[in-house]
């Protein structure tokens, strides 16, 4: 009897610890798991103080015109922004334009043509693709594209285009090889396997059984994509391409080495312009003077601004299409 | 409408839940509910899908804390004291009122870490001692003949209802006072559902057990006393044999014959 | 039935079905031509000297072995820091956070960094670190590509976490574990798999960025050592391709490729290997 009371009293006694020990580690672990959630809201506030404050002399300095002017004039100390804002969304738009729709139909190639046994590997290729480091697209563009492109392509078409109106401006000589619109190629290039994986992705968020009910009424399968599968997943799919726009924006490598880095705004695609990470990334460590890195961060600081636009709508973009899948599978 | 059920004087209460109320946000899933869960018996809650039987049962333990927006108002008294007041420490409520789930749920580490799992929370105790109680809660649970062998391996590489009787176990091994089973036989076949039937009736000389099922053969099979229950309400409470012969509400008899649910 | 509309309508998914076969068609096509001139210039010089000797300038036979050394340290560090940071942020957002405002906020922050141009990044470090060091250093470098970690990792842990299935925790919490073992010694179990995916797609990306260490480890044609290297000027793999590839002469250029080979070997290699992870998914 006295042996029971006992052991029921130890008992007792290491259960009291162990809820000591436990509410001591929820304590702790719950600092722990929200102080690296702190992190990252203090880092990103840190980016964009450390921008501004870097950036604060050029924007004293230049005031709007920094935006709006296309002098950048190290010697001088003028600096306007305008050459590379322009060169940075033309690419970047040239680049959606080319490589959205052709993202697009390899998904659909991916979800509904692609006989099975080749869905998977695929699919895989594809993934790893989009994983290959920017730098790698950039000197495959400089050694391999540049000088095929400057010797073979770029005549014909200056050629073929030379008496359609707006199109012999667009695409006026001389062959430089480099320049816009070979920026604009290879950006195309290094976003298809993202834009692909990510619209996939997408896709496969379309509950099966909608689809089934689409097919049972006797649609084609690109009366399926386009009335359906496009539809549900629209949100989605703006989502994606938004994310590849904030990728194409911000990309440095596969830049720098193919456009050229030259800070005029031409009518050409053709000429040799500049993005604002290709202008960052080739002058930063060779920058003097006083207004010159100041200059620089400012670009950051309007990259930070457009870039930030860009993926926040695409990510609440996204969030809803994850809302509606969540609530669609429940 | 009777809620509140009739107290068999001659039997001890463990658990005695009165006027008890639950939200899930706005909606009012329980509606004072107010029955006593007798020592060492099993009771059974009855009802159809939506009758708010897992509910009462996830108030039991306070598992549904869980999760945000769910509330419950009344009160549940363990052994004369309401655990549902602040005060209650609910990791040591849940070590005394233990649950098994409607689909088996064996951690993803060793059959052996499975049942040492929970002893290794409360107690500190030598690696012999350990040993001998992952065998007995094995033996209890009518599991260590098949798994002695491969106590190494993953608790997930068990079939279905050998995971189930290995959570069954897990439960046992903290020796808890009182074991609530939300639906535990829906997910197996009948031969691992007649094991665990069997095992329910061993471990209720020992153990306050309260089993929700959907099924009502196994209902009268295991549970000495029977609450049905239907929309958020408590329609009847009793003995099981009472309950299923002699039903004194309408709507009990034309759940348990079969006219409607 | 309306054979003509019917007609067409077969017509119309003729057609894109063609095109969308073009489309798969002319994208990896176009692809797997970057990946074979990749090898075949990467493969032409290559020799085990690109392990041995360091860079060295044009046209005395240098390797890669300090770019290579250097890249390993950052990477190394960078992880090393990066994925702890990464894994108990995710946990917050799968565990504590779920629908709170709070959480919202580090969830978009953070998708935000995920996707945020990497040469930013460096900027932000550069302006952090080397004016008050003095110089460009190892060091900065392995910050910047931390940063670039982080938010790789939280994306992962949350994913997979939310995976694990909520009853799991329930039938430990049944047991009276507290929630901070729980997730130690449940979730995080169930979702192991998952979470080495992260921090090797984490190492993966890292691996060929080359932005971020432009103004942070800057580069060095000398070996650098151990600890006191990582306080000066550093090479890495990426920054030599990108100097030898903008250098004029040939030796550099082909140096360069057989670097790009190397990086995009190593980044094929270790998203195969997370990709494997991933499949052993709980």
């Amino acid at each position: 009897m006295v042996d029971a009371a006992l052991s029921e009293n130890l008992a007792a006694t290491s259960r009291g610890a162990a809820l000591r020990r436990f509410g001591r580690s929820d304590l702790r672990f719950r600092f722990f798991t929200g102080s690296a959630a702190l992190l990252v809201v203090v880092i990103f506030a840190g980016l964009i103080a450390t921008l501004v404050v870097g950036a604060w002399p050029a924007i004293k300095a230049f005031g709007f015109d920094f935006l709006v002017t296309s002098s950048w004039n190290p010697v001088t100390e003028r600096f306007g922004a305008f050459p590379a804002i322009y060169g940075t969304v033309v690419s970047s738009a040239i680049a959606m334009l080319i490589a959205l729709p052709i993202g697009i139909g390899i998904a659909i190639f991916l979800t509904e043509l692609c006989p099975r046994s080749l869905k998977r590997p695929i699919g895989i290729a594809i993934e790893l693709l989009a994983g290959i480091p920017s730098i790698v697209y950039g000197i495959w563009g400089l050694f391999v594209f540049v000088p095929y492109f400057q010797q073979t392509i770029q005549p014909r078409i200056i050629d073929a285009f030379a008496n359609v109106p707006i199109l012999s401006t667009l695409f006026a000589g001389p062959p430089f090889g480099v320049g816009i619109f070979t920026a604009s190629l290879i950006l195309s290039i290094m976003i298809l396997p993202f834009i692909s994986a990510v619209t996939r992705d997408v896709f496969e968020t379309v509950p099966h059984t909608l689809k089934e009910a689409a097919y049972a009424i006797g649609c084609t399968t690109w009366e399926v994509m386009w009335n359906v599968v496009l539809p549900y997943s629209r949100s989605g799919v703006v989502g994606g391409a938004m994310l590849a726009l904030g990728r194409a924006l911000g990309e440095t490598m596969a830049v720098t080495f193919v456009i050229g880095n030259a800070h005029h705004i031409n009518s050409s695609l053709f000429s040799a312009g500049t993005t604002i990470s290709a202008t960052i990334a080739s002058e930063f460590t060779e920058a003097l003077g006083t207004l010159y890195i100041p200059a620089l961060i400012e670009l950051g600081l309007v990259l930070f601004g457009i870039t930030f636009i860009v993926l926040a709508i695409a990510q609440l973009m996204l969030y809803r299409l994850n809302r509606l899948a969540g609530g669609g599978s429940k | 409408m009777n809620s509140m059920a009739p107290v068999d004087q001659n039997q001890k209460v463990r658990i005695d839940i009165h006027d008890l109320s639950f939200y899930y946000g706005a909606f009012k899933a329980l509606k004072n509910v107010s029955l006593p869960l007798y020592d060492r018996k099993v009771t059974a809650f009855i009802g159809p899908s939506g009758c708010g039987k897992s509910t009462l049962l996830r108030v039991l333990n306070r598992i549904y804390e869980l999760y945000p927006k769910q509330r419950a108002e009344g009160k549940v008294l363990l052994d004369g004291v309401n655990i549902l007041e602040g005060k209650q420490d609910i990791n040591l409520l849940r070590a005394r009122v233990g649950m098994v789930f409607q689909k088996p749920t064996p951690f993803p580490m060793t059959i052996y870490d499975n049942i040492a799992y929970g002893i290794k929370l409360y107690e500190r105790t030598r690696k012999s001692i350990l040993d001998d109680r992952v065998e007995e809660a094995l033996t209890r649970a009518a599991l260590w003949n098949e798994v002695k062998g491969k106590l190494k391996e993953s608790g997930l590489s068990l079939s279905g209802g050998q995971q189930q009787r290995l959570c069954i176990a897990r439960t046992v091994a903290t020796k808890p006072e009182v074991i609530l089973l939300d639906e535990p036989c829906s997910a197996l076949d009948p031969i691992s559902t007649a094991k665990i039937e069997e095992l329910i009736d061993e471990l209720a000389n020992e153990y306050t057990i309260v089993i929700v099922t959907h099924n009502m053969q196994q209902a009268s099979r295991v549970s000495d006393h029977t609450a049905f229950m239907f929309l958020g309400e408590l329609v009847e409470f009793g003995t099981t044999e009472k309950l299923f012969t002699a039903p004194q509400n309408k709507r009990t008899e034309e759940y348990i014959t079969g006219r409607f649910g | 039935m309306n054979r003509v509309l019917y007609a067409r309508r077969r017509i119309t998914n003729n057609v894109f079905l063609i095109l969308s076969l073009m489309a798969a068609a002319i994208g990896l096509g176009w692809l797997t031509l970057i990946l074979s001139t990749l090898v075949t210039n990467g493969a032409v010089g290559f020799s085990f000297r690109i392990f041995t000797e360091i860079t060295k300038s044009s046209g005395s036979n240098g390797g890669l072995a300090n770019a290579i050394g250097g890249s390993l340290i950052m990477t190394s560090i960078a992880v090393v820091v990066g994925t702890p940071i990464g894994i108990m942020d995710g946990t917050y957002l799968a565990e504590y956070g779920r629908d709170r405002l709070s959480a919202f906020l580090v969830r978009f922050v953070n998708d935000i960094l995920l996707s945020a141009p990497s040469i930013l990044i460096g900027l932000f470090v550069y302006e952090v670190l080397v004016p008050r060091m003095g110089h460009f250093s190892g060091i900065a470098g392995a910050a910047a590509l931390a940063v670039i970690v982080i938010p790789v990792v939280v994306r992962t842990t949350e994913n997979m976490l939310l995976l694990v299935p909520n009853t799991l925790r329930e039938a430990a919490a049944a047991l009276g574990s507290p929630r901070s073992h729980i997730i130690r010694s449940v979730t995080w179990r169930a979702a192991r798999a998952g979470i080495v995916t992260g921090a090797l797609l984490a190492i993966a990306r890292i691996s060929g960025e080359t932005a971020p260490l432009l103004f942070t480890a800057f580069g060095n044609n000398g070996w650098v050592s151990g600890l006191t290297g990582l306080n000066s000027p550093m090479a890495s793999l990426p920054l030599v391709i990108y100097n030898d590839a903008l250098s004029p002469s040939d030796d550099l250029h082909q140096l360069a490729w057989e670097g790009a080979l190397l990086i995009t070997l190593a980044v094929l290699t270790l998203s195969i290997v997370a990709r494997f992870f991933e499949s052993r998914r709980y």
